[in-house]
């Protein structure tokens, strides 16, 4: 029973796929201490994930009820909810004792990043939201330990929510260095099963569809990036997995405009932890990029760029706006080296490729806007192509800029966006990070 | 709409032959779409590639399954992309994938003279995945079909080709009259053992000439 308390507390799972047996869910149902609750609610909305859209909550003949059942496509790929499915929590007060907690580090922060985390633990003690504002390269993560460690020590558990995959996996071992004693869980798509009740929780924010009421303190990390800054799915699932008096700590390089106004809290640190300036990006104009590698040729600016930093022995990453341009972009750059990869969000070598960039192994990769956050590449040097197209706004433009440049050992590095034409979102990105050189003012 | 498979925005595409000939509105996108291979020619049961009968289908000829089927397609070839789509169909059980291809089954099965009998699924499987993946791929196509065969609960996966052709039991006549030819329908062709136990018991009960069609060939 306390394996099912301390498994359930705070989630909501699938009554028929838990870890445990039939028996053993059956019996905590009958006595009371799990309760049950229909998949689909009478408003024809997903209970996991709040989706509601006609698009999404769709109607299909059930062979198991014989009748029209309702079924989420949105959080499908976590197990199928529909009408028929019943979701299970665990329904009474935690009788979980404390964890002991202990916290390893040796680091220091910077004094920018001290104050910053003295804030955000002061507004965790008030209960109040509070924004971390850090340009990339600012040291984020390691000035949420102090206030991470403050909240563990009283009994609180936490939740460290990202974006992106990638960026989970990052977080985790650092975390679990930090904080040896403490059960952290690690929860991505297909992540494996973890057990015990974890104090601290590192899960993308789709996992965040399986909590509810379960956290005291929310801390959300990329806040800005997507899928979290367009999908409302994703938005709904953080309030719905902390508890309702909950702050929620935000933490974003590139905050919107409707963030900043919401988050009254907001500590801004805009110099790197080494303490160098960000790079400024470069515009270069590049006609009709899209014709030319259409007709199987690298526009001749472009090449001249790649071929000096092949030529230096510079790593380097160049982003493109489509897939389908990777696609035609790639053939042509691997006849110039061979050893240049390509990589999308549904590449699975993308780790291994990113990983042999950085040993020098590869001269460059050409990359879909996945890469534009969560990695650091000693020595990098960035360019974008077609940095015109919607698809780069400010935030994504300011991100791949501070690729470039993260390493003490090599603080500058060239960003250069190759444009068919300058729109406001450059001109944004380019203010904003001179701006940020000038500590903050416009 | 958003597409069913990599959920980007489509916009609405209503050309005069949707409209003059009541054509099936795609519900992905034409990347995802272009991302599946057709198969053409091939082996002349099964479409493996390859002239004439493959080496698979001629293996059948030697056992006593011999000359059970007349003729046969499969649609497409079980590439990455392809296996993602079966993937969320059958087991994360998106049900309404079956219309993504509702206008290709259509294009093929329409003025068929065979009686098309879709491979069944084992009532209590049915009950667990909560549709019929066969059967739901011709109603959405709005393909007519005759259910003549029962199935037996046992698992065909894991199991070795000698083992697979001692399940001589798998498939049972449902009793209804027998029509003269037939189509057999199934998702996916792997070995071929299913189309064949099939076939064995529709020939045994009357069937004379039998087709088979699948989806995909793994
Ligand atoms: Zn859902
Ligand atoms: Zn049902
Ligand atoms: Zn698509
Ligand atoms: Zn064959």
């Amino acid at each position: 029973m306390k394996q099912i308390e301390e498994f359930l507390t705070g989630r909501v799972w699938l009554r028929n796929f838990t870890p445990f047996t039939k028996e053993q869910i059956d019996k905590a149902v009958s006595d009371g201490s799990v309760s049950v609750s229909p998949g689909i609610t009478d408003g024809r909305q997903c209970a996991r994930c709040l989706e509601k859209s006609t698009k999404k909550i769709v109607p299909f003949f059930c062979a198991a009820c014989n009748a029209i059942c309702y079924y989420c496509r949105h959080c499908i790929k976590m197990g199928r909810i529909s009408s028929c499915t019943e979701l299970i929590t665990w329904a009474l007060p935690s009788t979980i004792s404390p964890q002991s907690h202990s916290f390893h580090w040796n680091g220091s922060l910077t004094p920018l990043q001290q104050r910053a985390s003295q804030e955000v633990q002061a507004s965790l003690l008030q209960k109040n939201d509070h924004l971390v504002y850090a340009v990339c390269g600012a040291g984020k993560t390691e000035l949420l330990f102090p206030p991470i460690f403050d909240a563990l020590k009283k009994g609180k558990r936490v939740c460290l929510a990202a974006p992106r995959t990638d960026v989970v996996l990052e977080l985790t071992p650092r975390l679990r260095n930090v904080f040896p004693n403490t059960t952290i869980h690690s929860l991505y798509g297909n992540s494996p099963e973890e057990s015990g009740f974890a104090s601290l929780v590192i899960a993308t924010t789709h996992q965040l569809y399986r909590f509810e009421d379960a956290f005291d303190v929310m801390i959300v990390d990329e806040a800005d990036a997507f899928p979290y800054s367009y999908d409302p799915a994703l938005k709904r699932a953080v309030i719905k997995a902390k508890k309702k008096d909950a702050p929620i700590v935000y933490v974003s390089a590139t905050p919107s405009a409707d963030l900043l106004k919401q988050v009254s809290h907001t500590s801004r640190i805009f110099q790197r932890f080494h303490g160098h300036p960000l790079p400024v990006p470069e515009f270069r104009s590049l006609w009709r990029y899209d014709k030319d590698f259409a007709k199987g040729k690298i526009p001749a600016k472009l090449a001249a760029w790649v071929d000096e930093k092949i030529q230096k022995d510079e790593p380097f990453l160049v982003f493109f706006p489509t897939i389908e341009l990777i696609e035609q972009a790639i053939v042509l750059f691997q006849k110039k080296h061979p050893g240049i990869q390509a990589v999308h969000s549904k590449d699975e070598d993308r780790k291994e490729k990113v990983m042999k960039l950085r040993e020098r192994k590869i001269p460059g990769v050409l990359t879909s806007t996945i890469l534009e956050r969560g990695i650091t590449i000693p020595n990098v040097q960035v360019a974008v192509v077609g940095a015109d197209q919607p698809i780069f706004d400010a935030a994504a433009l300011i991100q791949i800029a501070g690729r470039a440049g993260r390493s003490i050992d090599y603080p500058d590095g060239s960003v250069i966006f190759f444009h068919n034409g300058i729109v406001r979102q450059m001109d944004k990105a380019k203010k904003l990070i001179v701006s940020y050189n000038r500590g903050g003012a416009l | 709409m958003n597409c069913y498979l990599c959920d980007r925005d489509m916009p609405l595409q209503v050309s005069w032959r949707s409209i003059f000939f009541n054509e099936l509105e795609s519900v992905i996108c034409h990347r995802c779409r272009s991302s599946f291979e057709p198969i053409a020619g091939g082996c002349p049961i099964c479409s493996a590639s390859g002239d004439g009968l493959c080496q698979n289908c001629c293996q059948w000829e030697t056992t006593e399954y011999a000359g059970l089927i007349d003729s046969g397609k499969c649609l497409y070839r079980y590439n990455p992309p392809m296996k993602d789509f079966l993937h969320q169909y059958k087991f994360l059980k998106d049900a309404v994938l079956s219309e993504v291809f509702a206008a290709m089954l259509k294009e093929v099965l329409d003025g068929q003279k065979s009686i098309v009998v879709p491979i069944p699924m084992n009532e209590n499987k049915l009950k667990e995945r909560t549709f019929s993946q066969v059967d739901r791929l011709l109603d959405t196509a709005s393909v007519p079909y005759l259910h003549l065969l029962g199935k037996n609960e046992v698992g065909l996966g894991g199991k070795s080709k000698s083992e697979r052709m001692a399940l001589e039991d798998v498939f049972w006549w449902n009793g209804k009259p027998a029509p003269e030819k037939v189509l057999l329908f199934d998702d996916l062709y792997t070995t071929g053992s299913t189309m064949r136990l099939a076939a064995k018991v529709l020939k045994e009960n009357g069937v004379k000439e039998i087709k088979v069609l699948a989806l995909i060939r793994a």
